[in-house]
């Protein structure tokens, strides 16, 4: 039994009536009302299928490592150039482009027009152009796909990140991981396959993240995103209790197996066999987290690539580092928050800290994946839940949901290529505009999945990663 | 078990026409009640509603080929096509079944895109409907409940009441038994977890053993139905749906003061007040006449959406989220619907509209509150100008707190022996009493107040007044610029005792009779130093208290005292503050006294206060009550207490003391504010919203309306309020509501609700198992005024509800999910009583009711990502550690792990139902949580100190007693025995382990009991408290 236990044979559009029958066989008939869908089932096969046994669509990655630069990086000081924005730099920011539109904290300020105080310049083989923030990111320029088109619904960053995530404010959905792992489980059967981890800058720009962003919402719970403590025990309550070594430990788990292995003869309750096999599962994962954790086994080069001073040190650095090993260890969704990109003020002073604490990091780690083989089957996604307006505000720039940039490398994904683009200021996506439920359908169908096709029965209604309107898959950026 | 899983391609196999009977093998209520006649709602809406009414349904807009399939009259007509969908008695010229049997791509239905197919036993019982006349009914839940007499049974020996006859009726249909009844102890442990959510303690369970009369078990549900722990346990549900949380979720998830609402939930629970009058007073306490501080409570309902201050934010945007909330809250709460798709178009399956939704919203458009909780310049705010993210969230009443009230009281006795216990020598309490009195009749009082020996005046310094302003060579008069400081005073007061400083401000005629120099108030900091022989030592306060202030708060709570900062109040009169010393101080002749006043920031210190007076007293501030200093002599007990904190004698008692105070302070004289709906004048301007979007203002303007599917309210008058609402909820006129709150009420009861999803009665949800059984229930809790005890009661005496728990081997086929209810269905416990259980097992659970949120202990760091403010979480002290988890602090953004593990909701929106998983995580916190170790050490001292069981065996007995309410069985007690013995040798060979051990947890270990037994019988215990049967109910 896995640690994502799941209904065998279920279909990816799963109809919940059907549903109901075929878990409640299994059952032998209990508590019903608590069976929308979450019920952990019969045996699993090796490894932590999810529901989709057949993939909809050819499987071009099976994980996903997701960088969000949380607060909203600013498209014009990192991938989309706007010498034009740079020229009417400090004059009335045209009216044409703004009247009606939502804004911010600019709410009824005078709007002037603020030109990037970086440089751009052209890189690699297929001269993408990356600002001089960004010197690493340059160096990979050939491997990933730059998206300057993006738009999105929310301005303010709570109910931003919860679109990014889930495609809708709101509650109690799905995020796109937990949506992953229901779909495609993982290949490890000793971590959670859905892990989170966070790292704050150490300039201006940080905002709080909630635990919603990983939240399995509807879907059951084990389908949740695991975040990984940098303080204490990685995983909450994954170390022993003091005083109770390990064969102390091996010695109560025992116990309980055999225990409540007795109590399955007395009582038919189908939740005792899966009770049993969570506690083998969980005290696998006592041992294999410290191994996770455990970075002596990585070389001074490896450390010096991702530019690690101190492994597990809650840096996004060493979170990068975890990431490729979480990826190797077969986690299907693994995401990294890097809080601080909420550059109101001081941008000139704090964007470059932001850049500095993550852009070797992020190349680093597509170059790692690429040297281990793994980028082909990995897919890496940077960017954060909106841009930044190309108006000042003060001495730096609103959140802006028109028009912002992210990148993704690796899979089918096209490296060296740019797609998309924003009006001469930057103010909005004008050609091949890319909504974030286009980004869900697509990092869906590299992972084998038709939106249209993975739905899950909640209030009655058909509830989907995509939402009710039509949504593309970008299939300009796949080969 | 497997076998059963791969199953689902029987279902196409086995299910045959005419007959149907096979159909029973579909699992659906539906299915199991085939073999009678076809009936539209049971059979036939389900399967229109999931693969058709999408496109052939209420939504107009997304609408296919002119056909609507929801209403008869409609699918009568032709289609645009020209082609008639439903022809009645007649099948075969039906275009439904034709399109249905089409093997065509382009003409079959549901069309392949939709990835819906119709199973053959669907499309038999379509065209079986449609030979039949293809009757419809309107949708089962919107019509009013009627109640029918309860079937008669051919065998009534185990029928008790209604409810068994409604449900053995279906399985005498079926020549299947009721489960005869559960033995005595499991009925006890059921009954106990069911409405208490606590286990029966072993007195219990051997009062009910030894009662042999025939009111026996009425006994126990009327003790158990009286126990103030019911309204806890009912409460877990109400606060699930009221989305009750102690943060406001957006953004920052700072605090709100909201417990007094949870504490009136759970009191309105015990004292059974009416469901009615429970609805009326949470969604309009307030508009009620001359409402009472509880029913104002009560309307912190309405309060409890999200809340956010983030800057950046639009008010009007938030406006929207706060009603949609209140919709979707209304609606699944009491009308048991999904509104929440009509707020951006019509329902697509119920004939929920948009208007219906903004409709409903605009009851809600009279409630007091701002879109973003604070004034920032570029969306001002007027009444929240100076707002930080430490402020509360508006409007609050302050409301008195039982709760409060006793546990002050409680404080009070032990501050008494803490006093009384102290170590005091008699004869220095009386010379100190006697100095004291002497001191008094010098001081009256209480403060000496010597004469200021230096002023290290701005004014001499560095005030412009003072300095002569220099005419500029351009013959302007220009003023020196002031140079900035703090003000600062010393006095030399006589020798003895010094317990505290007196601070006055007075207001100067420099500053126009202002206390400060802008005329603007200040937050003025104090600092103090002793200067003996030339060297200065700062003096540490222990707290501070003023007598004239403004209030000042820390993430949404008042700050008590002005130690930290004191505000200036505004009017020009002098303000005086008592600082007490961290130790008290023994004067030396020569010492001064300094004290340091500042107002400015640390970068620039500057002090807007010019005038001010230091004074000393060897007293200290009276605890309570008002302003001022304790120098009451005559009373014993004060006596003591003064003598303590003014001498600083016994430093350790005085420390004690020093919590008890501060947690006495902390209950604010026994009262707390809540959050309230206070109602406008001028309610919000309500329309639809196109698509939702909150900037299109082109929807028509709504009204408050009720759904227009349903009966309007009786004798409405022009505009509607929330009390028309409210009234209209539990009224006749809403066949919703009373089915929705029963249906929920079973599910507590029965493990599944008799329609299966509690938060969708509509046509997506299920119909339920046994619908003329709801109904009556629905009429009953009616009729007997919505009489929640009452109806409990009648649950839990019925022989369904005291039915073994062993599921059926025999019925798995032919009743997978136990939906005929031929036996009772074990629950895992929720999350809330798996420590509940936990803490009571052990001995360890803090019984009380009520009172602000705990905090139980929690991974350190675990809310590092939260900011505005920063967050701290210290893990509460004393026997508050040990409260039930309904009084967990509930953090919306970062719901307490274990409780999280155990699918208790974050509330961030109103959930109706649970999900239910059985995770590693669950088995990782059972382990290793220090809740639940502490516990198992707890109850294992609790266990070896018992001098009635000192055997193993003995001590085996009352283990399984505790936690399973039966007797181990023999190979469980061997089982233990041996384990018992590894865990020995195991400690024996590392009794350092031990010692670490018994340390988890803020309770320390007894001394006197041998450590390695303490150890080993820990690690037994928490072998026990994992179990699957410790965590279910069975």
């Amino acid at each position: 039994m896995d640690y994502l236990v799941h209904s065998a044979g279920a279909q990816a559009d799963i109809n919940r009536r059907s549903f109901l029958y075929r878990s409640a066989l299994g059952l032998g008939g209990i508590a019903l009302g608590d069976l929308v869908g979450q019920r952990a089932l019969g045996a699993a096969p090796a490894g932590t299928g999810g529901v989709i046994s057949k993939p909809h669509l050819p499987v071009k990655v099976k994980r996903i490592i997701h960088l969000c630069m949380a607060g909203g990086p600013s498209h014009v000081e990192s991938f989309d150039p706007k010498p034009e924005l740079k020229r009417i730099h400090g004059e009335a920011f045209p009216e044409s482009f703004t009247k009606g539109q939502q804004l911010a904290q600019l709410q009824g300020a005078t709007l002037k027009a603020r030109g990037s105080f970086v440089d751009f310049d052209r890189h690699g083989k297929s001269g993408q152009q990356i600002s001089s923030l960004f010197p690493y990111t340059a160096k990979i320029a050939d491997d990933i796909c730059i998206v300057r088109s993006m738009v999105t619904e929310q301005i303010n960053h709570d109910p931003a990140q919860a679109f990014m995530n889930s495609g809708t404010i709101l509650k109690g959905r799905p995020s796109m991981g937990s949506w992953m792992l229901y779909g495609l489980g993982a290949e490890t059967n000793s971590l959670p396959g859905f892990i989170v981890l966070t790292s704050q800058t150490k300039g201006g720009g940080a905002q709080p993240i909630s635990s919603r962003q990983w939240a399995a919402g509807f879907l059951p719970s084990k389908y949740q995103g695991v975040l990984l403590q940098s303080r204490g025990d990685a995983v909450h309550y994954v170390g022993n209790p003091e005083g109770v070594c390990q064969s102390v430990q091996r010695l109560v788990v025992d116990e309980i197996g055999q225990l409540n292995g007795l109590a399955a003869k007395e009582h038919v309750d189908p939740e005792l066999q899966t009770r049993i096999a969570q506690y083998e599962l969980a005290f696998r994962m006592q041992t294999s987290v410290p191994d996770l954790a455990d970075f002596s086994k990585e070389t001074q080069a490896t450390l010096d690539l991702y530019g690690v001073k101190q492994p597990g040190d809650g840096s996004f650095a060493s979170n990068c580092l975890m990431a490729r090993r979480l990826a190797e260890r077969g986690v299907r969704f693994i995401q990294l928050y890097h809080r601080g990109w909420d550059h109101h003020g001081d941008i000139e002073k704090n964007m470059p800290i932001s850049a500095l604490e993550t852009d070797q990091a992020c190349a680093a780690l597509v170059m790692d994946l690429k040297q281990r083989g793994m980028l082909d089957d990995t897919l890496v996604l940077w960017g954060g839940e909106f841009g930044r307006t190309p108006m000042g505000q003060g001495s730096g720039r609103d959140h802006h949901i028109n028009a912002f940039s992210i990148w993704m490398a690796g899979g089918s994904v096209k490296g060296g290529i740019t797609y998309g683009a924003t009006d001469e200021l930057g103010y909005r996506s004008v050609e091949n505009v890319v909504s974030m439920h286009d980004l869900h359908a697509t990092l869906l169908a590299l992972s084998g999945i038709d939106h249209t096709r993975f739905t899950y029965k909640f209030q009655g209604l058909d509830a989907r990663l995509t939402g009710v309107e039509k949504s593309t898959v970008l299939k300009a950026l796949l080969s | 078990m497997k076998s059963f899983l791969s199953l689902p391609g029987a279902q196409t196999a086995s299910v045959l026409v005419p007959s149907l009977v096979a159909c029973f093998v579909a699992g659906s209520a539906a299915s199991l009640q085939a073999q009678e006649a076809i009936r539209f709602n049971r059979d036939i809406r389900p399967i229109l509603s999931d693969n058709c009414f999408s496109c052939h349904g209420p939504d107009k807009s997304h609408r296919k080929g002119g056909l609507r399939l929801d209403i008869r009259e409609e699918a009568l007509k032709p289609g645009k096509s020209g082609e008639i969908a439903l022809v009645a008695g007649n099948p075969e010229a039906s275009e439904l079944v034709k399109r249905m049997l089409s093997t065509d791509s382009e003409e079959v239905m549901p069309p392949p895109e939709s990835h819906k197919t119709l199973t053959p036993a669907q499309r038999t019982l379509l065209k079986e409907w449609i030979r039949q006349g293809a009757p419809y009914e309107a949708h089962w839940a919107y019509i009013a409940p009627v109640r029918v007499a309860p079937p008669q049974l051919r065998e009534p020996r185990l029928v008790r009441n209604a409810v068994d006859s409604f449900v053995q009726a279906r399985l005498e249909a079926r020549d299947i038994q009721a489960s005869p009844e559960a033995d005595r102890n499991a009925l006890l442990r059921r009954l106990s977890l069911d409405l208490t959510g606590l286990p029966p303690s072993i007195s219990e369970q051997k009062a009910f053993a030894a009662d042999q009369s025939p009111e026996a078990y009425s006994r126990q549900v009327e003790r158990l139905l009286a126990s103030p722990h019911f309204g806890e346990r009912m409460a877990s549900q109400w606060l699930d749906v009221a989305r009750y949380a102690d943060t406001v979720g957006f953004h920052g998830d700072q605090n709100q003061n909201v417990w007094a609402f949870r504490d009136w939930v759970i009191a309105s629970f015990n004292r059974n007040q009416p469901f009615d009058q429970f609805t009326i007073e949470q969604l309009a306490g307030d508009l009620l006449p001359n409402p009472t501080p509880e029913q104002l409570t009560a309307t912190c309902f309405n309060r409890l959406t999200m809340m956010t201050r983030e800057g950046g934010a639009q008010a009007k945007e938030y406006l929207t989220k706060y009603t949609a909330d209140r919709v979707r809250t209304v609606a699944t709460t009491w009308l048991g619907s999904t509104f929440g798709c009509a707020e951006c178009h019509d329902h697509k399956f119920d004939p929920i509209s948009t208007r219906d939704f903004y409709s409903l919203g605009a009851f809600f458009a009279d409630v007091k509150q701002w879109g973003v909780y604070t004034s920032y310049g570029y969306t001002p705010e007027p009444e929240l100008a100076g707002f930080t993210n430490e402020y509360p969230f508006p409007p609050e009443i302050t409301v008195e707190s039982a709760a409060l009230t006793k546990r002050m009281a409680l404080l009070e006795r032990r501050l008494g022996e803490e006093c009384k216990n102290a170590a005091i020598p008699p004869a220095s309490l009386e010379q100190w009493k006697a100095t004291a009195a002497t001191f008094l009749q010098t001081y009256p009082d209480g403060f000496e107040r010597p004469v200021v020996e230096n002023r290290a005046l701005l004014a001499e310094k560095k005030d412009p007044q003072s300095v002569p302003a220099e005419a500029a060579g351009d013959g302007k008069v220009k003023k020196p610029e002031r140079k900035k400081g703090p003000l600062e005073l010393q006095i030399r007061p006589s020798a003895g005792w010094v317990a505290s400083l007196g601070l006055t401000l007075q207001p100067d005629p420099a500053n126009k009779a202002n206390i400060t120099r802008s005329g603007k108030d200040t937050t003025l900091k104090a600092t103090f130093k002793l200067v003996r022989n030339g060297k200065a030592q700062p003096l540490k306060i222990h707290r501070a208290v003023a007598d004239r202030s403004k209030p000042d708060y820390q993430n949404g709570f008042e700050v008590i005292g002005v130690q930290g900062g004191w505000k200036t109040n505004g009017v020009a009169q002098p303000h005086q503050a008592i600082y007490q010393l961290d130790k008290p101080l023994q004067i030396l002749e020569g010492d001064l006294v300094q004290v340091s006043l500042q107002t400015g920031d640390a970068k620039q210190p500057d002090c807007d206060i010019t005038q001010a007076a230091l004074a000393v007293s060897p007293f200290v501030p009276a605890l309570s009550g008002q302003f001022g200093l304790n120098t009451d002599l005559s009373d014993p007990a004060s006596l003591r207490l003064a003598y303590l904190a003014c001498t600083g004698a016994d430093p350790a008692a005085l420390t004690r003391i020093r919590v008890l105070e501060r947690d006495w302070l902390e209950c604010r004289n026994g009262s707390t504010p809540v959050l309230v709906t206070r109602a406008t004048e001028t309610p919000l301007t309500m329309r639809v919203l196109p698509r939702g979007n909150w900037m299109d203002e082109s929807g028509e303007l709504v009204q408050p309306e009720t759904p227009h599917f349903l009966s309007k309210p009786a004798g409405a008058p022009e505009r509607l309020t929330r009390l028309d609402l409210a009234r209209w909820m539990v009224s006749e006129q809403n066949p919703l509501t009373a089915r929705v709150v029963i249906n929920r009420l079973w599910r507590q009861f029965f493990g599944a609700a008799l329609s299966l999803q509690p938060d969708e009665l509509g046509s997506q949800g299920e119909p339920p198992s046994h619908p003329e059984l709801l109904d009556w229930l629905a009429v009953e809790f009616r009729e007997k005024g919505w009489d929640t005890k009452h109806m409990v009661r009648l649950l839990v005496h019925s022989h369904t509800y005291r039915q073994s728990a062993q599921l059926r081997a025999e019925l798995r086929e032919a009743d997978p999910a136990n939906r005929l209810l031929a036996s009772q269905n074990p629950r895992r416990l929720e999350a809330e009583i798996i420590r509940d259980n936990a803490l009571a097992i052990s001995g360890l659970l803090n019984p009380e009711i009520g009172g602000p949120p705990v905090k139980p202990y929690q991974p350190a760091g675990y809310y590092q990502a939260l900011q505005f403010p920063n967050r701290d979480y210290l893990a509460s002290a004393d026997e508050q550690q040990y409260r039930r988890a309904v009084y967990s602090h509930w953090q919306r953004t970062f719901l307490h792990p274990m409780l999280a593990s155990f699918d208790a909701p974050s509330r961030e929106d109103c959930v109706a139902l649970r999900s239910n998983a059985n995770t590693p995580q669950q088995a990782l916190t059972l382990l290793n949580d220090p809740t639940f170790v502490e516990a198992a050490r707890f109850w294992a001292a609790r266990i070896l100190q018992n001098p009635d069981a000192t055997s193993d065996a003995e001590r085996l007995a009352a283990v399984s007693a505790d936690a399973l309410s039966r007797p181990f069985l023999p190979e469980e007690q061997t089982r233990l025995l041996t384990l018992l013995g590894k865990l020995r040798a195991e400690y024996r060979a590392r009794p350092a382990d031990a010692e670490l051990l018994l340390k988890v947890g803020a309770m320390a270990a007894p001394q006197g009991l041998d450590r390695i037994e303490l150890a080993a019988w820990t690690n037994l215990c928490r072998v026990v408290l994992n179990l699957h049967e410790t965590i279910t109910r069975y």
